[in-house]
Order: structure tokens, then C-alpha cells, then sequence
């Protein structure tokens, strides 16, 4: 769904600043049917500025539709081209340890207020839907690989930690790190996250 | 009164149609498993959020709740029912389909309701089906039968998608579910419709010229009541117990967990396929109260073994309670519905005004539970499931009286 600029069509998208006043025509063009010189009239009449273009258009008529693709947003939304092998999308993404144990699947992203992502939570365990636990995990104790996303923890380490619940403390199995290791009281969200680069109130 | 099915014109239905029912209930539990518990793993691999998944449950459930009694009243209405039942599996197939080919917001929600709208239907016409063909004199091993093929369809599926889940994707089990569909819908036509009885199915004649007579005197019945009652009861004491217990299991053994779990799933299914012909038999010579103060009372045992027990491999052994409870009241809960029922021609919008009963207990059972194990821990809440059970117990003993009808004269009306 992303409107991907490159640089030939962005000339087309420049040169055809006047695309509303296009779009408008090849309207025209389509309810008008087969007479051009009426076509022309109602371009004209609707666009009475600078339309140089409508003077071209009776010749045009065999393919009004060659006109409708350059008529995107005015101003290019910035994008970027990402590679679907680089990048992937994560909910429902089987999860295994290091030694290849089944782990469950992430279900859901935490994040704090600044939108750092901080724990995912894996749906661990079960049969046919029976039994599974919600599990947080430390968004840094996972490691996307190309073929499988690996978490740093062992099932026994996950299968005692309590079930995530929503509105309720949530523990986050953390790596070794320890602000996050063992947050069973609150919940903070403030504080251990990164402060180099920002720095904030204190 | 003057429903004559006496014994000179005693239905006598083929071969080929009650193994034709046999196997459509086999093949039916197989498709139905496929819409349990499981959707909810199925649309997590299909990337779709909690709150989306929570609410597709939700409406599933809310839909078998109020379908229930529509449900059983449009068996009553209907005047085939094994057409009704045809267009309900029908509709249950193309809901897998859908699953299977469109996990999007919109088809899949349009594919629960519609799967457990057919599930309000499907659920009295086995019922109506089975009375149909075999009449009321004959309807207690009939139901053991019943319960045994559903099980051993629950248990066979359940293996059965475990398997395909891990070999191959949660998205083949709703692809095999829909292929399931075939064999349903062959088994159901072996039944031949000139069998079942459509007055039999419904227990009698429906509405006479008082209109909604039967309905009234169904409605105001105590024994129905009573009965509808006790069986909340015990759902609501027993529909947490093995969703919580797994919840236990995967906190306490990791690697063995989830076989042992399965084996809690499959060892009941097991038992009723072995206990319920015999059920269906005794229920005839023994009376029904008995059987039921069986099932109702291995469930507060059943809470109370859950609560003390000090390793989860035990519980396994356990579920043979469950299995007892679900023979008991699988084969009980439409022949004792039959029982009261009977000669109102209201037999199915009966089993839909229980299923609702059941359907309200279950839906508290879990979040109840829930609430108590996550504030006092789950040996409170299997304690307290056991005071509910207790209770469901003692309402049968002292509420139920026995509906078996007076042998020795055959099948009279009241």
C-alpha cells in the first residue's frame, strides 16, 4: 500500500502538478463518451487557468486511463523499500529455546511511553489450546534469526514465572540483566530502559 | 394423553440406519473438536491479536448460549430433521473452510456464528433423530450408544489434530475438519428419513389446539427445572477444572506437560466410550437417580483429588472421574429431558432450555475459577469448585425425583 517514489516517476508527478485539474478531465472524458470537442469544453470550463495540457487532449481520448496513475497525493509521503527478507512480521511467530525446545508463539509487544518495545509476550505450553500460560519475556532475550526467533531461557525457567494478566503487575523474564530481572513489585517502566542517548528529567 | 406408541406399532428402525447414526455422531464430535479450543491457537499462528481472538470467543460463546433454545425449537419445528441436521454440518463445513482459506476479521466472525448457530441445531436433532428412530421404550441404550461414538470421535480427533498440528500446520486440522464434512453427510444419509418418526422425534404431538399448551406445562415444569438447575451446578463447578489443572500442569513439569495434558483430554473420552452402552442399559433397569447421583458425585471427588494431589502425573488418573460424570450424564441429560418431556412435543426445545442451563454454568465456571486461583491460589479454587459440585449433588438427591416411566405397563402417557 505504500506510494514507492522513484525517480522517473517523480518527474511524471512534478511535471503533473496540475493532476487534479487531469484527473478531473479524464472524468470528463469517460462521461462524455466518444466527442472530443465536448470533452475539451468541459476540461477547459472546469480548469480556466494555465491547462495547457487540455489543448493536447482530444488526441489523448484512446486512453483516458493512461492519465489516472499519475494522480497520487500531491507531496510524496516519505517511504522506504524494505526488504521482506530483512524485516518480519513477529505476532504468531513460533518461538524455540536455544537448545530447540518448542517455546510457544509471541502473541503480543509491550511497549513503554517512548515506544522502546520491552517485553513480548509468549503463549507457552499446552495442548489444543489447553493449559497454555501468557508469559512476558524481555524483548532482549529474544534473538530473530533468519530461520527461527530464539529466546534465551530455558522452558523450566519460563513455566514457573506467573501468567501475564491484563491491568496487573507484569513480571518480565528477563536476560541476566537486572533491572529487569526481577520487577515483581512495580512494573517500572521509567526507569531502566536506555538513558544514554536521551537523558531525561534527571 | 392418547400417544399411542404401543408395542404392536413398536418402532422398528434398519440396521443400516442406526449405524448410519452411529457414525454421523462419530464423525460430527471429529468436526466439532475442530471448533474448540484450538480456534483460539489457530488465529494466534494466523497472526491475530488477543483482544481480536478474546472476542471471537466471546461471540462464539454468547451464540450458543441464546441459540440454544431457538435451536431446539426449530428441531421441533422442522419436519425432517436429519434435513436439519444436513444443512447445519453443511454449514459447519464451510465455516472450516473459511477458517482454513480466510483467517480475516470479518469471514472468520461470520464463520463462528454460523458454526455455533449449527451447533444449537445439531445438538437437539441427534437427540430427536435418535427418538425418532428407536422411540422412547428404546431410548436409554440408544443414548449410551450415542454418548460412546461422540467420544470416541472427540478422542480420535483430539489425537488426531494433535498430530497434525505438529507435523503439519494448525491450518490442515481446519482443512481435514472440512474434509470430515464427506463422511458426516454420508453417514447421515444412511439414515433413512422414512425411519424417524417426526411425532416420536419431537415426544408426541406439538402444540394442539390450545396453542403452546406444551409449551407452558414445559416451561412450568419442576422435574425440567430442577434438572436444568443441577446441571448449571455442575458445570460450573466442572468446566475450569481441566483448562485450570493445565494451566498447573505446564507450570510444574515442563517437558511432559503437554502429553500429559493430552492424556487428560483423551483418558475421559476413553471411559464414557466404555461406560456409557452400559449406563444407557442400567439407566432402564436401575432407574435414572441413581446414575445420576454417579455422575454428579464422582465431580466433588474429582475437585478434591485435584486439590490435595501432590503430583500432576496423578491427575491423569483423575480424569477416569471425569469420564465417569461424562457417561453418566452423557446418556442422563437428553433421556431424562426425554422423560419429562414427553408427550409435549416439545422434546427439543426441552434439550435447548438444559443446554442453555449448561452453557450459563460453563461460562461462569472459568472466569470464576480464574478469579479465585489468581487471588487465593488454586487450591482455593478447586476447593471451591468442590463446595459448588457438593452442592450440584445434594440438589439432585433432594430436587430430582426419578422420571424413569412405570415399567411394568410399558410406555403409557402420564
Amino acid at each position: 500500500m505504500f506510494h514507492v517514489a522513484g525517480s522517473g516517476e517523480r518527474a511524471i508527478l512534478s511535471s503533473a502538478k496540475t493532476s487534479a485539474a487531469a484527473l478531473v478531465f479524464s472524468l470528463a472524458i469517460a462521461m462524455a463518451g466518444a466527442d472530443p470537442s465536448a470533452v475539451a469544453q468541459t476540461a477547459t470550463s472546469q480548469t480556466p487557468t494555465q491547462q495547457t495540457p487540455t489543448q493536447q487532449a482530444p488526441t489523448q481520448t484512446a486512453k483516458p486511463a493512461a492519465v489516472q496513475p499519475a494522480a497520487p497525493p500531491r507531496d510524496a509521503t516519505p517511504a522506504q523499500v524494505l526488504d521482506d527478507k530483512d524485516v518480519e512480521t513477529v505476532l504468531g511467530r513460533e518461538i524455540y529455546s536455544i537448545a530447540g525446545e518448542d517455546m510457544g508463539r509471541i502473541v503480543d509487544i509491550l511497549v513503554d511511553h517512548k515506544g522502546n518495545v520491552r517485553a513480548a509476550i509468549i503463549d507457552f505450553g499446552g495442548f489444543l489450546g489447553v493449559g497454555s500460560r501468557k508469559i512476558a519475556v524481555d524483548w532482549r532475550a529474544i534473538q530473530f534469526n533468519p530461520d527461527r526467533a530464539i529466546l534465551s531461557l530455558t522452558r523450566d525457567q519460563v513455566r514457573v514465572a506467573p501468567e501475564y494478566k491484563d491491568g496487573e503487575p507484569i513480571v518480565v523474564l528477563g536476560p541476566e540483566s537486572p533491572p529487569a530481572a526481577k520487577p515483581p513489585h512495580t512494573q517500572q517502566t521509567q526507569q531502566n530502559a536506555k538513558p544514554a542517548a536521551t537523558a531525561p528529567t534527571k | 394423553m392418547l400417544f399411542m406408541e404401543t408395542k404392536t406399532n413398536a418402532p422398528r428402525p434398519s440396521r443400516r440406519s442406526l449405524a448410519g447414526l452411529d457414525w454421523f455422531i462419530f464423525f460430527l464430535a471429529d468436526v466439532q473438536t475442530g471448533f474448540g479450543p484450538f480456534v483460539a491457537v489457530y488465529l494466534t499462528a494466523a497472526r491475530w491479536t488477543q483482544q481480536d481472538i478474546g472476542f471471537i470467543l466471546s461471540v462464539t460463546g454468547l451464540v450458543s448460549l441464546i441459540g440454544r433454545m431457538p435451536g431446539g425449537a426449530l428441531v421441533d419445528a422442522a419436519r425432517s430433521e436429519r434435513n436439519a441436521a444436513a444443512i447445519a454440518v453443511v454449514c459447519i463445513g464451510l465455516s472450516a473452510l473459511t477458517f482454513a482459506a480466510l483467517p480475516a476479521f470479518a469471514p472468520v466472525l461470520l464463520a463462528s456464528v454460523l458454526s455455533s448457530g449449527a451447533n444449537c441445531v445439531l445438538a437437539p436433532a441427534i437427540g430427536a433423530i435418535s427418538l425418532g428412530l428407536v422411540g422412547h421404550a428404546m431410548i436409554g441404550p440408544r443414548l449410551g450408544r450415542n454418548a460412546r461414538f461422540a467420544s470416541l470421535g472427540t478422542g480420535f480427533a483430539a489425537a488426531g489434530m494433535g498430530i497434525t498440528g505438529y507435523f503439519f500446520s494448525s491450518r490442515s486440522v481446519f482443512i481435514v475438519t472440512a474434509l470430515l464434512l464427506v463422511p458426516t453427510l454420508i453417514a447421515l444419509s444412511q439414515i433413512r428419513a422414512t425411519e424417524v418418526d417426526p411425532v416420536r422425534a419431537h415426544a408426541g404431538v406439538a402444540s394442539p389446539d390450545p396453542p403452546d399448551h406444551g409449551l407452558l406445562r414445559l416451561a412450568l415444569n419442576p422435574p425440567l427445572l430442577a434438572f436444568a438447575a443441577c446441571n448449571a451446578l455442575f458445570q460450573l463447578a466442572n468446566a475450569a477444572m481441566l483448562p485450570l489443572m493445565g494451566s498447573i500442569m505446564t507450570m510444574r513439569s515442563a517437558n511432559w506437560a503437554t502429553v500429559l495434558i493430552a492424556a487428560c483430554i483423551i483418558v475421559p473420552q476413553l471411559v464414557v466410550a466404555a461406560l456409557s452402552p452400559w449406563v444407557g442399559r442400567q439407566a432402564d433397569r436401575w432407574g435414572r437417580r441413581p446414575l445420576l447421583l454417579l455422575g454428579f458425585g464422582a465431580l466433588p471427588l474429582r475437585c478434591l483429588l485435584f486439590a490435595y494431589t501432590p503430583d500432576p502425573t496423578l491427575v491423569v488418573f483423575f480424569q477416569i472421574l471425569d469420564g465417569i460424570s461424562a457417561a453418566a450424564l452423557g446418556v442422563l441429560v437428553p433421556l431424562v429431558i426425554a422423560d419429562i418431556a414427553r408427550d409435549t412435543g416439545r422434546f427439543n426445545l426441552a434439550q435447548g432450555a438444559v443446554g442453555t442451563a449448561v452453557g450459563v454454568g460453563a461460562s461462569i465456571s472459568t472466569s470464576f475459577a480464574g478469579y479465585v486461583s489468581d487471588h487465593s491460589g488454586s487450591q482455593t479454587a478447586f476447593l471451591d469448585l468442590a463446595a459448588v459440585a457438593t452442592f450440584g449433588f445434594l440438589f439432585v438427591l433432594v430436587a430430582m425425583p426419578e422420571t424413569r416411566p412405570r415399567q411394568s405397563t410399558g410406555s403409557e402417557s402420564a
